[in-house]
């Protein structure tokens, strides 16, 4: 068998070396890739690449809304980005949305993660209840954003009400600078759980039966199984999920918006909320500034993409 | 092989779906109520004076916006795969020169957050003519898909058997009957989770719409919520009344769909 | 064979299939006005093509011989629209504007004036038409102006032995407050959210106080936003009026439960519809007499345009769409905007007498970008209400919270 497939990869690489020998420059088959992928680089081109270009030419000069308007804005070079940077909303910013992102992507994962190994062994209804759980994705986020603030409001709230069924005082949610990220967090999470269901789901799928059986045969109990098996093996897949869902979660705008639009006094107000409420929020737009932030935004994200490629690497090289 | 049902998975399994769809039971909840019960305190977990006013206006006013929105989803499927599926082909089976660099770009590509992304297109569909028109709706809706498509299927497709690619090769089919007749067969599980992102992420977008589509003829269902936002005045009960609707047929895809999402997305980030 | 026409033909067919979405979308109409058909943007999506509005919008348009295309945006939206529409030089040929956006989207020259136009507004009340002016120059016509007053739940103010009749000032209204405490209801709610609604909901508070939007950190604001501070503290107002939108607010108040709420006009005909008696006085000033409340309500604005022929069809929609009659159908149809003439707002009162609490109100009103701040009013606005926000939620002292308030907007508009 083996032989066979030996004989026929010599064929193949002798077929590949002579076309490519006929051709001169780029390989044959790198034309044919390169044609393949046109229509994903014409897109990103035109679609990605614009309007970077346009938020960086919008942070490095002054749009005033006239300018905006008339097209005539004063280049400024990176004073925006020192004006942000020196306020005293920056690092309250930076703190808000490490705390949003972090706290959102370790209880989504796990929380996704736990209910993928729930789900991993099918039983009866396991296929619909999967799929239900996919129902928060399909409401528009105004839509969840509103359940999500009337649930959690001070007085007319749900959760308030059952908290007061087992005795704890009412909480002010929304309204207190104290508890709104972690209102605001709770929803997010929420929110986030389908995404991680389904992607860590899959990736246990993928993890053979039989180690599992050959775990238990030798009598390793099921947490032990979780961190000796899946964990391990689920290593590219949480680290894709996690690198995706910091960045997703850096762009959340709506669900803080609809709850609390970035307060009480910039309690829940994260780098996002504070480039959109530049742009949007008041009455006097003031998109300079709001691009800044944005791209300083993307700027974070970016990092952390790089760590990611660069771990990425070192573990292929192990 | 022993194969456990245990049924009391089940009932686990349904108490934790329960407790997952409480939000989702109370937007129910408040399409049935009444304007002035909204803010009662005590709140009623039951609508204990319901009204169908809601419900009256979303099926008289939604419908249209409801097929709209079913368009604009499928359409968004069609492009994201046409455009993802021959790219992440190149990346991962044809060693597209550069792929590395490709993949991180597709990375940075989902970083850029919608409202950047909007405002530039608004610039460009003014010059293209694509403003108010469902097909450029469709396209700034797939922006929102297609990078992580070719991130999944790339994934996958890397982790098809080898001797079935070289085989073809020897039997002299093209790159393009490959994909056709081996790859896309075979990543149909993945195809199928791409798929179901796209629509997602399309059937829920607004920023897209609002900036780019207001005066469409044909608006989704997302933006038709905001005939019930006045200027000082909103009608709750109808909002959420129109997002039950919208959700019903979207839940019954879902159903379908799930089987297939199941296998697909990762086989080849797992590499035993 | 893997040739190089493969290349190229998969990579044209690639760029061919966007180029042709592309040139199959371009037969849809573009959002540029042909001869024939002028554009119209109005912040209405509650009214779509079928409603009255739409159709007088359409009449108006066939009375000077020409097709409207409307769009309905939310209000939120529509300034941002039409900046965007303005840079790409595709501005629409009316648009319905929230007033306090006029100056703003005026500053940057892509409006024209009146006077330009060719339109009287003698006829306007000053108080209504000083939104829409910056030095000197009107830049568009109110088509109608609605304001605050304090609803109250009759039955309970009865329960309390409060006469709202008595209610003329400040201390009056504490006394009514903690009597309805006294028999163990609600007080007062009304709308502290950090957006734009928030400043329109205190400014009667703020104005009632002797305050000016030129000074946030007087004595009279502080005195206001103490008063604000003090109910919520008291349990008088509730805890969720820090994030309560004008309609929320309303939504609390006809629970029952609300002894009074500040709203607007808008909520005539839900509050004769509430389950419970409802009656409406002018918001108190602090030291008696009717504190002058903030106006709501569009201006019919008219954009520069590249081709001039257009304006003389733009006037004369105006034109209809003003008329006293005009005024008057406006009122009606957005319950109710009052209109901005003397004698529209005497037609309306045959009509609806049960408004004159509001005609009143309108008339002591004033615009929020009046006095000339024009462009600057959105800055100051947006000091104020997180200066109302960090006193409310406890974040910071009203004096301190003013102060900081005051400083920053300084800040902010001398640069």
């Amino acid at each position: 068998m083996t032989t066979d497939v030996a004989d026929r990869d010599d064929v193949a690489h002798r077929a590949d070396r002579v076309r490519t020998r006929r051709r001169g420059g780029l390989e044959t088959t790198q034309w044919v890739a390169l044609a393949f992928a046109a229509p994903l680089l014409v897109y990103l081109l035109g679609f990605y690449v614009y309007p970077l270009l346009r938020s960086v030419d919008l942070s490095v000069h002054d749009y005033t809304v006239r300018a905006f308007v008339q097209g005539d804005a004063e280049f400024v070079g990176l004073s925006n980005y020192r004006e942000v940077i020196s306020s005293p909303l920056f690092g309250k910013a930076i703190m808000n949305t490490v705390v949003f992102v972090g706290g959102s992507l370790i209880f989504q994962y796990a929380i996704g993660l736990a209910l993928a190994v729930f789900f991993r062994s099918s039983f009866r209804l396991s296929g619909v209840l999967r799929a239900l759980f996919l129902v928060p994705w399909l409401l528009p986020l105004i839509v969840s954003g509103s359940v999500w603030a009337w649930m959690m409001n001070s007085e007319s709230g749900v959760v308030n009400f059952l908290l007061g069924i087992v005795g704890v005082d009412p909480i002010n949610w929304l309204t207190s600078p104290d508890t709104a990220m972690l209102a605001v967090v709770i929803a997010n999470i929420w929110l986030g759980i389908p995404f991680n269901l389904v992607i860590l789901y899959s990736g246990l799928q993928n993890i053979p039966e039989d180690l599992y059986e050959a775990a238990s045969l030798d009598g390793a109990g099921s947490g032990k199984q979780f961190w000796s098996i899946t964990f391990p093996l689920l290593r590219p897949v949480t680290a894709i999920t996690l690198l995706l869902g910091l960045v997703y979660t850096l762009k959340v705008v709506d669900i803080i918006w609809v709850m609390t639009t970035g307060g009480p006094a910039d309690a829940s107000t994260t780098l996002a909320i504070w480039s959109y409420r530049e742009a949007f929020g008041t009455g006097r737009p003031d998109m300079s500034p709001a691009a800044a932030v944005g791209n300083i935004l993307i700027v974070i994200a970016l990092l952390c993409g790089l760590l990611y490629t660069y771990v990425q690497r070192r573990q292929e090289e192990s | 092989m022993m194969h456990r049902r245990p049924w009391w998975k089940t009932v686990l399994g349904v108490v934790l779906t329960a407790l997952m769809l409480f939000p989702v039971y109370w937007m129910l909840n408040v399409s049935f109520t009444q304007t002035g019960n909204l803010r009662s305190s005590p709140p009623h977990l039951l609508p204990l004076e319901p009204t169908l006013e809601g419900y009256r206006a979303a099926l008289a006013q939604q419908l249209p916006n409801l097929g709209t929105s079913l368009l604009i989803g499928l359409g968004c499927v069609a492009m994201t795969l046409v455009i993802a599926a021959p790219a992440a082909y190149a990346m991962a089976l044809l060693h597209l020169r550069g792929r590395g660099t490709l993949n991180f770009l597709l990375l940075v590509a989902q970083m850029l957050p919608a409202v950047v992304m909007a405002m530039g297109f608004y610039a460009i569909y003014v010059r293209m003519g694509l403003l108010n028109t469902v097909w450029g709706l469709i396209l700034a809706d797939s922006t929102i898909a297609v990078p992580f498509g070719v991130l999944l299927l790339a994934a996958f497709m890397a982790g098809l058997p080898r001797e079935l690619m070289q085989a073809s090769r020897i039997d002299g089919a093209g790159a393009w009957t490959a994909f056709t007749s081996i790859v896309l067969p075979l990543s149909r599980n993945s195809l199928i989770t791409v798929s179901l992102f796209a629509f997602l992420w399309a059937w829920s977008d607004f920023i897209f719409a609002s900036t780019l589509a207001r005066n469409s003829a044909l608006i989704p269902v997302t933006l038709g919520i905001y005939n019930y936002i006045g200027n000082n005045t909103t009608q709750w009960n109808a909002i959420m009344a129109t997002a039950v609707i919208a959700s019903v047929p979207a839940a019954f895809l879902l159903i379908a769909a799930q089987r297939y999402v199941a296998a697909g997305v990762t086989a080849g980030a797992v590499k035993d | 064979m893997i040739t190089r026409r493969m290349f190229v033909t998969v990579g044209t067919a690639g760029a061919a299939a966007l180029a042709a979405g592309g040139l199959a979308a371009c037969t849809d109409a573009g959002s540029q006005g042909s001869a024939d058909t002028f554009t119209w943007w109005d912040p209405y999506p509650q009214h779509d093509e079928n409603s009255d509005w739409a159709q007088r919008v359409q009449a108006a348009g066939e009375a000077a011989g020409v097709t409207i295309e409307r769009t309905a945006y939310d209000t939120t939206a529509l300034t941002n629209q039409a900046l965007l529409a303005a840079q790409e030089g595709t501005s629409p040929d009316i648009i319905l504007l929230d007033n306090p956006a006029v100056p703003t989207l005026a500053d940057t020259g892509m409006l024209s004036t009146t006077e330009e136009l060719g339109l009287d507004i003698s006829h306007i009340d000053e108080n209504l038409l000083s939104a829409g002016q910056i030095d000197g120059s009107t830049y568009g016509i109110p088509v109608g102006a609605n304001t605050l007053a304090l609803f109250y739940n009759l039955e309970i103010l009865e329960e309390a032995g409060v006469d709202p009749e008595s209610i003329t000032d400040w201390a009056s209204l504490d006394a009514a407050l903690e009597a309805i405490s006294g028999i163990d209801r609600r007080g007062i709610t009304f709308a502290g959210i950090n957006t734009e609604e928030g400043s329109f909901q205190f400014l009667p508070w703020f104005w009632g106080a002797g305050a000016e939007l030129t000074d946030l950190a007087s004595e009279e604001a502080v005195s206001a936003l103490e008063l604000w501070k003090s109910w919520v503290d008291k349990g008088y107002a509730p805890n969720t009026v820090i994030t309560n939108s004008q309609n929320t607010t309303w939504e609390e108040f006809l629970t029952g439960e609300y002894g009074f709420g500040e709203n607007g006009t808008w909520q005539v005909n839900s509050a004769a519809e509430a389950p419970f008696e409802a009656g409406v006085i002018e918001l108190p000033a602090r030291d008696g007499g009717v504190a002058p409340a903030p106006t709501g309500g569009e201006f019919i604005v008219a954009p520069v345009q590249s081709d001039p022929d257009r304006y003389e069809t733009t006037r004369t929609i105006i034109e209809a769409m003003t008329t006293t009659e005009g005024f008057v159908e406006t009122a009606m149809t957005f319950a109710y905007y009052v209109p901005p003439t003397a004698e529209g707002q005497e037609q309306l009162l045959e009509e609806e007498p049960e408004l004159e609490t509001w005609v009143s109100a309108v008339q002591s009103a004033k615009g929020r970008t009046g006095d000339n701040l024009g462009v600057d009013y959105a800055t100051i606005s947006e000091q104020l209400w997180t200066a109302v926000q960090n006193a409310l939620s406890g974040a910071a002292e009203p004096a301190d919270a003013l102060e900081t308030a005051q400083a920053a907007a300084v800040e902010a508009l001398g640069s």
